[in-house]
């Protein structure tokens, strides 16, 4: 009981942050008809030039991350990662989507991977670093840990929760309530469509790029700071985003926000749940979901990611 | 057999294809041979090169050429061909540290491994390019992630020792290796170049242009392109198997998702419509590693992600180019090695065989909640032209759907000279007889008007397997002149023989309206279903599309004609059935059918027969 609490807690704080990523994807995918290769270290490029803005390329200690130093950072690394999204889309995406050649955003899209991963791996040479703390979670509890149950959960674990479930929801409301929001949906229905009544699909695709980007930013940074954070890091928050994103086939936004908690669950469960003398144990805990989703995709494709018949 | 006549038959066969060859030689062959001798003869002009990297390289040259073929040649935007590598090489280097095994078996179960490994994620291959660039990209991350979850296999951050191996039956030094790398990339090229040349390059070419063009002339898609995916995870796991005991420690770092991305650059840079093009695009990667090296070591920068950040930034260049790669650049200024086919004459005569009937029962098709089709019930006599007219939406187009397999009923049958066709795929159907046309004006835009139609020869052969291809068995080069005749024939038929070697975009809408129709008739069918040969086809050429019907139909083949124009329906058609809401109103010869004032009110508007 007690380690299944512990298992749920640290499961959804890392599922909300894989589940703003999965949302992403899929309203992306939904948007343009693409998939976004780049969209973890685009996260990655602005996590990095927060760190930079905040600490420099030095090693770092939980302290050291004044306020106003703080906001400053992230609102640079908030330009940094939306200005490189939409600059992705327009840059990569948009042209060969009006030309039907799906080689060249696949190829443009993943070039921008790699290239961020370089950029961040030549001026961050270190393997991992620390991320500076800006809220005294530290001072919570014992050195930063609330017992629950008899659980010992990170009292981070549940601020993560709580923002990525705000951004999730707040994000679900633009969608559903405002102009912005209406016209996305009228987009991922009918982009010509759209187009003809006077939406201005370019402009508006372009901004949800760098609106998923934020969104998915602003929930990793949140969890930054529990753990180590290296080049890899975006790469594999998008991964797992992608991961959750197609376990719903890229449903809507929030079903993929809810299969990326369930996928944090099932990773903590995998890692840490023993059934009698059984138990998988963290090695299988990156490699079982994605196996699974990949015989998930080539098995029990859907009907849209089937190639045309006709 | 006898031995002696064995002897005697290959010895036939073997001065048959020394005459080829001698045909086929040409300035071309020449460069390539001289190229070829001064590549064998690098290591001892005493040039001071490093030979482990040149052999590393040119291992990387013959897993690229082998992505080539899936990403070239079949269209499917891979990016997990380092996964595959990665199974090769582990694969070879645990089965030569753990069990001690020689270098050869060992490369070649790496090679099975991944062939084996392409084969089971080989149902990827069915998706659209973009979920099939998803899917290769996650098995790029989950061979990685796998190394490094698990170091019992992989040795963990050390890797793994591979011990000292011969190669061949010489030490397997890095020259040995070079060597040994190069005859296999050449054995690579000419075996791809054969593929991509041959009935099977130019069915996958057909399925990357226009899938469902390709599929409704029968050629099966999942097959032709999982054997293109899993040749390449072969290719792959073999390079990585050889090279991974010249590097002599399988490290996991070395295999991760940056080698997928690497192998895709360059296939892209050196052009993936050229053969050629990936094994020139790993050597412009190395030629600017020569320089990018030394300053990488200049600015202090960590040399693997210079390179990462040089592949990403040239892969962005080519695609700001428009993406085509060296060799495509570079060819308006290559000399021209045209290779001239012998001519090939039509086979004169109609076909034989027995004429079958076709026959449809209650075929029943909704979508979600509107019924298309409700209980169509109709039958053809061999060599009978008919029309199936009616207003749109009335199911037309639907009913050849369902006759042709494109799609499966909710209900009824579909009959065919007594066998039930209704549950058999489209290539079972177009093998047995049963060939449609597109309703679009959809021909392969990048093939000449007789390659097009060669495409619907891909039901009638019998050898034009990838590896019969590849290898040029006698059987598979003697039935390309039989398919050739029986294209030109086809395109004879319907008036376009002085038009075979026309590319595609050159020829006018109603043009390629008759291509595809010689591409259905090039299947040799005993039913046709022609959708709406006369839409965007001015009157003027009304009379000859209609003298082709009525040709094919002498030709003993049955016609099943769905048309708006009635005028073609007159001149073409002997019976003619009306549909309208999905069900059958009305049926008769043309001119019982145009009498019915009822009929031509209510579905063929004020038009008059």
């Amino acid at each position: 009981m007690t380690i299944a609490l512990q298992v749920l807690i640290s499961g959804l704080a890392a599922g909300g942050v894989y589940g703003l990523f999965a949302a992403g994807h899929s309203l992306i995918y939904r948007l343009t008809g693409i998939v976004n290769f780049a969209f973890g270290d685009l996260v990655g490029l602005g996590i990095f030039a927060t760190l930079l803005v905040l600490a420099g390329t030095s090693p770092v200690t939980q302290a050291g991350a004044h306020e106003p130093r703080f906001l400053l950072a992230l609102v640079v690394g908030l330009a940094c990662c939306v200005g490189a999204s939409a600059a992705t889309y327009f840059g990569l995406v948009q042209p060969y989507l009006g030309r039907g050649s799906t080689i060249g955003w696949v190829a443009g899209t993943v070039a921008v991977a790699f290239a961020i991963r370089a950029a961040i791996g030549a001026v961050f040479q270190r393997s991992s670093y620390v991320f500076p703390d800006p809220l005294p979670f530290h001072r919570v509890g014992r050195a930063g840990f609330v017992g629950i149950g008899g659980a010992q959960v990170q009292a981070r674990a549940f601020f993560v929760i709580g923002l990525a479930l705000a951004l999730a929801l707040g994000s679900a409301w633009l969608l559903e309530r405002t102009r912005f929001g209406r016209a996305l949906r009228a987009v991922a229905d009918d982009g010509e469509g759209a187009r003809i009544v006077g939406v201005p699909v370019d402009l508006f695709v372009g901004l949800a790029f760098g609106l998923v980007g934020a969104l998915a930013m602003l929930a990793a940074i949140a969890a930054a700071p529990g753990e180590a954070v290296s080049a890899n890091t975006g790469t594999l928050l998008g991964l797992k985003g992608l991961v959750a994103a197609l376990a719903v086939r890229f449903g809507p936004p929030l079903y993929a926000f809810v299969a990326g908690l369930v996928l944090g669950v099932v990773e903590a469960a995998i890692a840490n749940v023993h059934l009698g003398g059984w138990q998988l144990g963290p090695a299988y805990r990156e490699v079982l979901p994605l196996l699974f989703v990949l015989l998930f995709i080539s098995v029990w494709p859907s009907r849209e990611a089937l190639e045309e018949r006709e | 057999m006898t031995a002696a006549a064995l002897a005697r038959t290959t010895g036939a066969e073997l001065r048959r294809a020394a005459g080829e060859a001698r045909g086929a030689w040409s300035p071309a062959a020449w460069v390539a041979a001289v190229a070829l001798a001064i590549g064998l003869l690098v290591p001892f002009l005493g040039l001071g090169l490093r030979m482990d990297a040149l052999a590393s390289t040119v291992y990387l040259a013959v897993a690229a050429t082998g992505l080539g073929l899936t990403v070239g040649a079949a269209g499917l935007p891979s990016l997990g061909a380092g996964a595959f590598v990665a199974i090769g090489a582990f694969t070879s280097a645990l089965l030569m540290a753990r069990a001690g095994w020689p270098l050869e078996p060992a490369a070649l179960c790496g090679a099975l491994a991944a062939l084996a490994a392409g084969l089971i994620s080989g149902g990827v291959v069915r998706l659209r390019p973009a979920f099939v660039a998803v899917s290769t990209w996650l098995l790029a991350w989950l061979v990685w992630l796998f190394l490094f979850a698990f170091p019992s296999v992989s040795g963990g951050s050390q890797g793994l020792i591979v011990p000292e191996r011969t190669l061949l039956g010489l030490s397997a030094t890095p020259t040995v290796h070079y060597e040994a790398a190069l005859v296999l990339l050449v054995l690579s090229l000419l075996a791809i170049a054969a593929v991509r040349r041959g009935a099977f390059g130019l069915e996958l070419s057909a399925l990357r242009q226009h899938p469902p063009l390709a599929t409704s002339l029968g050629v099966p898609l999942a097959r032709r392109r999982l054997g293109a995916f899993a040749a390449s995870a072969a290719i792959a796991g073999l390079a990585g198997g050889l090279s991974v005991q010249l590097a002599a420690v399988a490290d996991p770092a070395a295999y991760d998702p940056f080698l997928s991305f690497k192998l895709l650059v360059a296939v892209l840079l050196g052009g993936a419509a050229a053969t050629l093009g990936p094994a020139v695009g790993v050597a412009a990667l190395g030629l600017i590693g020569l320089v990018s090296d030394p300053l990488a070591r200049l600015l202090q920068l960590p040399l693997e992600r210079f390179d990462t950040a040089v592949a990403a930034f040239l892969l962005l260049f080519v695609l700001a180019l428009g993406g085509d790669g060296i060799i495509p650049w570079l060819s308006p200024w290559l000399p021209r090695f045209r290779r001239t086919r012998p001519p090939v004459t039509p086979r004169q005569g109609g076909r034989s065989g027995t004429r079958a009937a076709l026959k449809v029962e209650g075929l029943t098709k909704a979508f979600g909640g509107v019924v298309a089709l409700d209980g169509l019930s109709l039958e053809l006599a061999p060599g009978e032209t008919a029309a199936l007219v009616g207003p749109n939406g009335s199911g037309k187009t639907t009913a050849l759907r369902l006759i042709s397999g494109a799609m499966q009923p909710d209900g009824g049958r579909v009959l065919f000279g007594g066998r039930d066709l209704t549950e058999a795929p489209t290539r079972e159907r177009v093998r047995l007889g049963v060939a449609r046309t597109l309703q679009t004006t959809s021909a392969f835009t990048e093939l000449t008007a007789l390659e097009d139609v060669l495409v619907g020869r891909s039901v009638r052969r019998r050898y034009g397997g990838g590896i019969r291809t590849a290898l040029a068995t006698p059987r598979a080069r003697a039935e390309e002149p039989v398919a050739r005749a029986a294209a030109l024939n086809a395109l004879a038929l319907v008036g376009l023989e002085q038009q075979a070697d026309v590319p595609i975009p050159e020829l006018t809408s109603s043009q390629r309206r008759l291509v595809g129709l010689a591409s259905a008739l090039a299947t040799e069918p005993h039913v046709l279903l022609v959708d709406e040969p006369a839409a965007g086809v001015g009157a003027e050429e009304l009379e000859p599309l209609a003298r082709v019907l009525a040709e094919i139909g002498r030709q003993g083949v049955a016609v099943l004609l769905v048309e708006h124009n009635l005028r073609l329906v007159r001149m073409a058609a002997e019976r003619m059935i009306v549909l309208a809401a999905g069900e059958v109103v009305a049926e008769g010869t043309v001119a019982e059918v145009g009498e019915s004032e009822l009929v031509r009110q209510a579905y063929l508007g004020a038009q008059r027969l």
